[in-house]
Parts: C-alpha cells; sequence; structure tokens
C-alpha cells in the first residue's frame, strides 16, 4: 500500500512538468497579447510592463520563469491584475472554490445516494419515477438555469440566502446545491442501478432467509457494494464541482477560482493560466489518488499494489 | 431504512444550523453606501490608473488639485488647493495648497509631494503620462530619463564584468587579454576614470515648489483646460513617506520603482474624503471617512462599500433586492437596462448623455493588410459606407438604451461653446452614385473585404445589421470576423484590418480628447489616416490662447475629418446607471464622474 502511494506520489512531478510545458506553450502561441485592450498603450508602458514580467521575447520568460515557479513557488504577477501576484488570487480564491466544490460534494453524495436508495426499494413505485424526474433535470438543465431558477427562488422571492458573495459558509450553500444537481443525479442513477443488481443477488436473500430485517440488510450488506461505482465516479464529480463552478461563481457572484480559469484565457493572462491549471492538475491529481486508496477500504476484494506491480 | 433517512436529515438540518449560527456572528455592519463599480479595481497605484472603475475609485481616495464639481456641470472646482493664480500669458499656474489639507495619516499636504508623483510619473512613465506633456521640459525629461536608464545599464553592466575579470585575476588573465587593438569585449578600465551617466535633473521640469504649500506649474503653452487635467486622478499626489519602505532599485539599471504592496491597506495613505480601509479581493473595498480630510464636516457617509460584482443579472438582482444602493455602470449587460428603459422605469434606471461615441474604424492605408488593393483609399467608398447606413434601427432594436444617432465624431452638447460640424446625411441614392463613380457599380468589382469585432457583447448583432443594409443598398457582401478582444485590439492597433467596430471615450474636458486620436503622430490612429491640414488645425488650436478661436480650429479638424472619413460615426454613448431614489449626492454628467464627499443615503 505504501509502495503503491509512493510510486504514485513519485509520479505527481513527472505528469506536472508535462502539464506545465503543454500549456506554457499553447498559452503563448495563442494570438493575442495581454498588453492589448481598446486603447493603445504607450510603447514605454508597454516595454516597462514586459520587463517587470521578463516577457520581452518569449524566450526570455521562459529562461527566468519556470525557474522562478520551480525555486520560490512564486507565478509572478498576474497580467490582468496587476496589483497582485498569481498566488495572492489563487491564495485568496482557491478556499473559495474548494469549501464551494466540498459542499457540493457532500450534498450530491449524501442525497444522490439517498435518493438511489429509496428509487432502487420502492422500484417503479412513485418515488423511483421522482427521483428518474430530478435525475434528468439534473443532468440535462444546464448550470446557469439551475443556478438562475434557485437564485430567483430563494434568494429574490422568499429572501431565505443572500444573492451573493462570500463572507460566510452559510452564503455558499445555494450555490453548492446549484453546483451539486448533476452530480447528485449521476449519483442517484449509479446508486438505484447497483442496488437492484445487489438486491437481487443470493448473498442478500441468504441474509434476509436468516431473519435479518430488510432495513438491515439494505444499511449493511447492500449499501457497500452499491456504493463502489459511486466511489468510482467522485473522482471526476469532484473535477467537475472544483472546475465546472464557472458558471455558478458567475451567477452567484462568488470569489471563486473557476472565473480566473476561464477568464485568464480570455485575457491572456499567461501566469494566471499556468497558476491556475498547476493548481488544479495537482488538485485533480491527488483525488484521483485518494479514491483509488479508498477502494481498497471500501472493498477488499480490490488490490490497488497488484495494479502498480 | 427509515432510520437511515432520519440520522441523514438530522445532520442535514445541524449541519445548516450551524452555518446560520456562524453567519450571524460574522456578519458585519452595512456600509451607509454600497455600489457596484464597472468592474473590479485592477490598481490603485495613480500611475497606473487608467481603467473606468480605477478612476472612479481614485475619487473616493484622494482629490486633486482641482477637483471634479459635485453639482451639475462638468467645470472643475479648486480641490485642495484653495487659490490658485494665473500669469497673464496664461503658462504659469501658481497653486496654493489649503493650508488645513492633510493626508488620511494626518500629514501635512505639500506642493513636495506633486513634485514627487509626478517626477515618478515621468520616470515610471503610465498610461496617462502624456498628460503631463504640457508642463514645460516634461517630456523631455521623460525621454532623458529613459536613455539614462539605458545608459546606466550599460555602465552598471561594464563594470560586473570589471569585478569579475579582477576575481579572476590570480594569473588566469593574459596580457593579451589587455590588449587595445583587440576586438571584441575585454574588461573595462577601472571604476572611477569615467564617470558614471548624470541623472537627468527634475530641475528642468517646469514643476517647482515655492514653499511648503505653494507649487508652480510652468506650461509649454497655454491649456485652457489643464484645471480639469489636475482634477484627473493620474495627477493626484502620492504619499512619498508611506512609499518609501516599498522603494525598489533594480541593481541591472539603477531603475527606482515602488512594490505593488503600498496600495494595499494599511500602508495606503490618500489625501480624499475617504481611506482604505480594508480590499478584499474579489470581494469588496471597504473605505471609512477619513478624519483629517480639510472639508471633513460636509461628508456625509462614514463608510463607503464598494462590491465586486460583474455579471450583470446579478448585479440587477442585488440591487433589485437591496443589496446595494448605486450599480455605477451598466453599460455591459444591456438587455436588463434595455427592458427597463423600455417600460420607463426612471426610479431605478438613470440614462444620461455619455462621452464617447461607438463608430467603424475605416482601414485608409494604400494596401490592405496582404497588400490587397484597398478599396478604402478612394474617399468616394468611405462616403458611400457611410451614407448608406440607417442608423436607426441600431440603437432601437440592439444597444436600446436611447443612445443618439450620429454623423458627428465628438459628441454635441458636451464641451461648452463646441458647435459640431455637419456630418453625412443618410442617403443611399447618393450612396449608390458614389459607389458606381468609384467603379463599383450596384456592387460589381467589389472584392473580398471583412469587418472586424470582438466578441462578448453587442458588436455582432451592430455588423449584422451593417452588413445587411450595406449588401441591401450598395449590393455589396461583407464577411463579418469576430475575434477575442484580445486579438482584436492587437490587430486594429497594427492595422490589420479591413473596416473594425470601434469607440472612443474622452478622458478631459476639451474636444481635443477626442480630435488628439486621429492626428498622424498618435498611437490611437488605427485607421492610418494621415491629413497634414487637419494635424496642423489641432496644433494651432492647442497654442490658442483665445478659447473662442481654439474651439473653433477644433471644429475645423472635425469637419476634416467628417468630410475625408476615416471612421463612420455610428451613435454616441449614454451613461445608464441604477439608483435608489434615496441616494443622494449623485449628478448625471457625461463623464460619469462622481466625487463622492457630497453622496449619501438618505434614511
Amino acid at each position: 500500500m505504501i509502495r503503491f502511494i509512493s510510486i504514485r506520489l513519485l509520479q505527481f512531478p513527472l505528469i506536472l512538468a508535462v502539464i506545465y510545458v503543454l500549456t506554457f506553450l499553447l498559452a503563448w502561441v495563442a494570438p493575442g497579447s495581454p498588453f492589448e485592450g481598446d486603447r493603445k498603450l504607450n510603447p514605454v508602458v508597454v516595454e516597462r510592463l514586459k520587463r517587470d514580467f521578463h516577457a520581452e521575447h518569449w524566450h526570455t520568460f521562459l529562461r527566468y520563469y519556470p525557474r522562478n515557479v520551480l525555486v520560490t513557488g512564486d507565478f509572478g504577477p498576474s497580467f490582468e491584475y496587476p496589483e497582485w501576484s498569481v498566488n495572492d488570487v489563487i491564495s485568496r480564491s482557491l478556499p473559495v472554490s474548494v469549501s464551494l466544490g466540498l459542499m457540493a460534494l457532500i450534498i450530491a453524495t449524501v442525497f444522490g445516494v439517498t435518493f438511489g436508495v429509496l428509487a432502487a426499494v420502492r422500484r417503479g413505485g412513485p418515488f423511483d419515477l421522482f427521483s428518474l424526474a430530478v435525475a434528468l433535470v439534473g443532468i440535462s438543465l444546464p448550470g446557469f438555469v439551475t443556478a438562475g431558477v434557485l437564485l430567483l427562488l430563494f434568494a429574490v422571492e422568499w429572501r431565505l440566502f443572500p444573492i451573493g458573495g462570500f463572507r460566510n459558509p452559510y452564503e455558499l450553500f445555494l450555490p453548492a446545491v446549484a453546483l451539486s444537481l448533476m452530480p447528485m443525479a449521476y449519483v442517484a442513477r449509479l446508486t438505484r442501478v447497483a442496488m437492484i443488481d445487489t438486491l437481487g443477488s443470493d448473498y442478500v436473500r441468504t441474509a434476509r432467509a436468516k431473519g435479518l430485517s430488510r432495513a438491515k440488510v439494505i444499511w449493511k450488506h447492500c449499501l457497500r457494494n452499491a456504493f463502489l461505482p459511486v466511489l468510482t465516479y467522485l473522482g471526476p464529480a469532484a473535477a467537475y464541482t472544483l472546475t465546472g463552478s464557472f458558471v455558478v461563481e458567475q451567477v452567484f457572484n462568488i470569489p471563486g477560482l473557476g472565473q480566473h480559469f476561464v477568464n485568464s484565457v480570455k485575457n491572456r493572462d499567461q501566469t494566471l493560466i499556468l497558476g491556475t491549471v498547476m493548481i488544479y492538475s495537482a488538485f485533480l491529481l491527488s483525488l484521483n489518488l485518494i479514491v483509488d486508496v479508498l477502494y481498497v477500504f471500501v472493498d477488499p476484494r480490490i488490490d490497488v499494489t497488484a495494479k502498480a506491480d | 431504512m427509515r432510520r437511515f433517512v432520519i440520522v441523514i436529515s438530522a445532520a442535514l438540518l445541524l449541519l445548516l444550523g450551524g452555518l446560520t449560527l456562524l453567519s450571524g456572528g460574522t456578519r458585519e455592519k452595512r456600509a451607509d453606501f454600497t455600489f457596484i463599480n464597472r468592474g473590479e479595481t485592477k490598481t490603485l497605484d495613480l500611475n497606473r490608473v487608467s481603467w473606468s472603475q480605477d478612476i472612479r475609485t481614485s475619487y473616493i481616495l484622494w482629490e486633486g488639485l482641482y477637483t471634479i464639481d459635485p453639482v451639475r456641470t462638468l467645470q472643475p472646482v479648486l480641490g485642495c488647493a484653495g487659490k490658485v493664480d494665473l500669469s497673464d500669458d496664461k503658462t504659469v499656474y501658481t497653486f496654493h495648497i489649503r493650508p488645513e489639507a492633510k493626508w488620511t495619516n494626518g500629514d501635512d499636504l505639500t506642493a513636495h509631494d506633486f513634485l514627487f508623483t509626478w517626477k515618478r510619473m515621468l520616470e515610471e512613465p503610465g498610461d496617462y503620462t502624456y498628460l503631463l506633456y504640457y508642463v514645460r521640459g516634461a517630456a523631455e525629461h521623460e525621454k532623458a530619463f529613459q536613455d539614462y536608464v539605458a545608459e546606466n545599464g550599460r555602465y552598471l553592466a561594464a563594470h560586473r564584468e570589471y569585478r569579475d575579470a579582477l576575481a579572476g585575476w590570480n594569473g588566469k588573465l593574459k596580457a593579451a587579454d589587455w590588449d587595445v587593438t583587440k576586438v571584441g569585449p575585454r574588461p573595462m578600465p577601472p571604476p572611477g576614470t569615467t564617470p558614471p551617466p548624470a541623472v537627468p535633473d527634475f530641475a528642468n521640469v517646469g514643476v517647482e515648489a515655492l514653499d511648503a504649500k505653494t507649487l508652480r506649474v510652468t506650461l509649454k503653452h497655454p491649456v485652457a483646460y489643464f484645471p480639469d487635467i489636475t482634477a484627473f486622478p493620474p495627477l493626484f499626489p502620492l504619499h512619498e513617506r508611506s512609499m518609501r519602505k516599498f522603494r525598489q532599485v533594480d541593481p541591472n539599471t539603477g531603475a527606482v520603482s515602488y512594490d505593488k504592496e503600498f496600495t494595499r491597506p494599511p500602508h495606503l495613505v490618500s489625501n480624499g474624503p475617504f481611506r482604505l480601509h480594508d480590499w478584499a479581493f474579489k470581494q469588496r473595498i471597504r473605505f471609512v471617512k477619513s478624519e483629517h480630510y480639510w472639508d471633513r464636516d460636509r461628508v456625509r457617509s462614514n463608510t463607503i462599500d464598494q462590491v465586486s460584482c460583474e455579471e450583470p443579472m446579478a448585479q440587477f438582482l442585488m440591487f433589485y433586492n437591496g443589496s446595494v444602493d448605486w450599480v455605477a455602470d451598466i453599460t455591459i449587460g444591456p438587455e436588463v437596462a434595455a427592458d427597463l428603459y423600455g417600460k420607463k422605469r426612471t426610479d431605478l434606471l438613470n440614462v444620461g448623455k455619455g462621452f464617447g461615441t461607438y463608430f467603424y474604424s475605416v482601414n485608409c492605408q494604400e494596401r490592405l493588410p496582404g497588400g490587397r488593393k484597398n478599396p478604402f483609399a478612394d474617399v468616394r467608398v468611405r462616403h458611400a459606407l457611410s451614407m448608406a447606413i440607417d442608423k436607426r434601427p441600431i440603437v432601437e432594436n440592439v444597444t436600446r438604451l436611447g443612445e443618439p444617432v450620429t454623423s458627428t465624431y465628438i459628441p454635441p452638447g458636451v464641451f461648452q461653446g463646441y458647435k459640431s460640424p455637419e456630418g453625412l446625411p443618410y442617403d443611399v441614392k447618393k450612396a449608390q452614385q458614389l459607389m458606381a463613380e468609384a467603379g463599383y457599380p450596384g456592387g460589381g468589382n467589389w472584392p473580398r473585404i471583412r469587418l472586424l469585432y470582438n466578441t462578448g457583447a453587442h458588436h455582432a448583432e451592430v455588423a449584422q445589421i451593417v452588413r445587411r443594409q450595406w449588401l441591401e443598398a450598395l449590393g455589396i457582401d461583407l464577411e463579418l470576423e469576430g475575434v477575442e478582444l484580445k486579438i482584436f485590439g492587437e490587430r486594429l492597433h497594427n492595422k490589420d484590418y479591413d473596416i473594425a467596430r470601434a469607440s472612443w471615450i474622452g478622458d478631459y474636458l476639451d474636444p481635443s480628447t477626442f480630435t488628439d486620436k486621429y492626428l498622424s503622430t498618435s498611437g490611437n490612429n488605427d485607421s492610418g489616416w494621415i491629413n497634414m491640414q487637419y494635424d496642423r488645425l489641432c496644433d494651432e488650436a492647442a497654442r490658442a490662447t483665445d478659447n473662442a478661436v481654439r474651439l473653433e480650429k477644433l471644429r475645423q479638424a472635425e469637419a476634416i475629418l467628417l468630410a475625408e472619413q476615416p471612421i463612420i460615426p455610428v451613435y454616441h454613448y449614454v451613461n445608464a446607471d441604477l439608483r435608489r431614489a434615496n441616494v443622494k449626492g449623485i449628478r448625471e454628467n457625461p463623464r460619469n464622474n462622481v466625487n463622492f464627499r457630497d453622496v449619501y443615503v438618505e434614511k
């Protein structure tokens, strides 16, 4: 186990390096300059800015910048927000995005699994249909619609929640719900299918036959097996809630990282592009590792060490 | 199973309850006045301030020698200067700074503060450095300092080389290395034998402190709107003492700069009605009334919050449910505004005259990009295109905020005493005739021409309307090419386009803020149009001492521009903002600048 984890950890820098080089190339190959806008800047000013960023040429940038990132962990100043360094921007917005994503992930898992189990147990019943409807809505409606509707109902019409901002966790609840709908729908469907499968298996019949109550069988014997496909999905789901928060962040006006992830590309803010991509990559790599490790605890049959050999 | 559901619900309820309690503990008191700016404030370093949201924020924190009139005119009024003397030839301004004018930390505001700021502006230039070029010797000082930095960089590099050579002396350095006939780099003579380059003397610039509270500014020639320029944030003073610990010297060139940290609370010291209390990036900036501002008794609000919110719908909802008192600009998302405008909700939406123009820029160079023959080099074609546009459908169906359609470049009625010349009328018959004369009868022989615009705003819709009108009226078809803003800007400034959407928004209170763009020497002249008579008229206007003469010269210049039509004016911008009825002290003006001293919410 430890060997598996350490090998994976050793691969991290290599993968990150490849991502770094690819992102760097794409960011510099893309046409358009971060120093351009509606109005032309004084050439002296542009020269000075470029000097500040070591961006006179792509090769001066390449010579100076990666070394700086590696040695000091400093991604340099943001082109778009000259007052703030990329590290400033990320350190201020990452916690917001992570709490939002985590909250959405928890909501999605808890409610998704509950819906899935209930739908499977009362298969064909009204609740099954209801959960199907919820899942369909969650999967098919784009985020800006569901987020907008939630905002209008809960924040504008009933005033239960504030419209936006991030001053405290309470304000994150509504956006987290909006963000959780899609993964929740997936989780519910996955759980339902796996649950129906398990409910029909021999060992469940045996457990019932030896006199265990239905609730106990579902809770102790079925759920664990039914949870496996959900766990597999949690990796991508975490990726979605972390990076897919752009729309929700826009609608609810939340100062998260998602907006920088998208806007930095629009603004050709090369340092911020690199910063956000690297942070997200590191996050996703770690999440996938955690999911792999969790497999072992949920399903003792899986032996991750075998894969590594 | 049932128990499972109960446990989960209970846990969730607890979670929510806990969060509610938490939020109750951390919710802060609402500011006296809360508003949403145009976008996130990008910088509070006055040297770099140029975005309109930054300019607005600057007016909260600072005050210039002159300031903008809180009443409904655009004329500047005295700010931190209590008295100004103007010499008879109108080139020497003597500003007497108010004795009671102080920084937010209680320090006296002095003439030396302006010297420091303006010197830094020239030596570390920013977007608006050119506004100081009116001052005698300023442009020369900027140039001289750039040269000095380059020269000093070479000097310092030579010294490093010498030092390194000395370090490697121990027998390794051979006599041949000192051979004067040898070509190529060789160690420099020891330091002291050649003097370092001299630092340009700021005393050559026409700015001097006669005493602590008296500032004398000598201009190159009379500039009637100079008081207005001193009311513009890039010329506001900076507090040198609080910036000192952020001073950095580049070891390679000796150039001085200041770390951006000096603009953050608690470091930033300003001289206006409010001080910077807290800056939560992308969340909000809080300003607290300054105890040391000279006119503090007139400041009506104790706290101001500038809330970050860039999504137009969220802005509107925050305004609608009362979270903010004022949305300063809603030009970015016209849908909501247009609906309110259509429903005549003047209790919420204010629409007033703007300070800018939307137009099409025509590439007037001999050849189009790629060496293609340019049909627009013929003035008749430019006239025909201009006369074939019916502009009303654009403002009625796309922009929808009652923008005035126009045939002129400079917005009429904004500059006192300026009479706009006649532009080209909407006349399809004449346009067709001109096209035939130019060799494109009914659109025959028309080459492949592309219309460039940036995506993300309503430019695509406007372009579609214009394209169809040209196709129907003149029989010519253009390809529409939408690109991202950053690419658009680059291509526009490099004249890498055939015809492009463009706009211009004025900076200061004189028509020259518009006419300067089309000087042959201007970096913002994207059309490649050059007219010496236009240049001469603008130059004469700049030197004229008599205001009426100056305005007449500028009028003639604009008349030439409209007759030559390197740009096709479409409409003038309007300013639109959302404001509650109980917000007092904000007066509409075309520049949409607000003196925050008088702003308050009536309880």
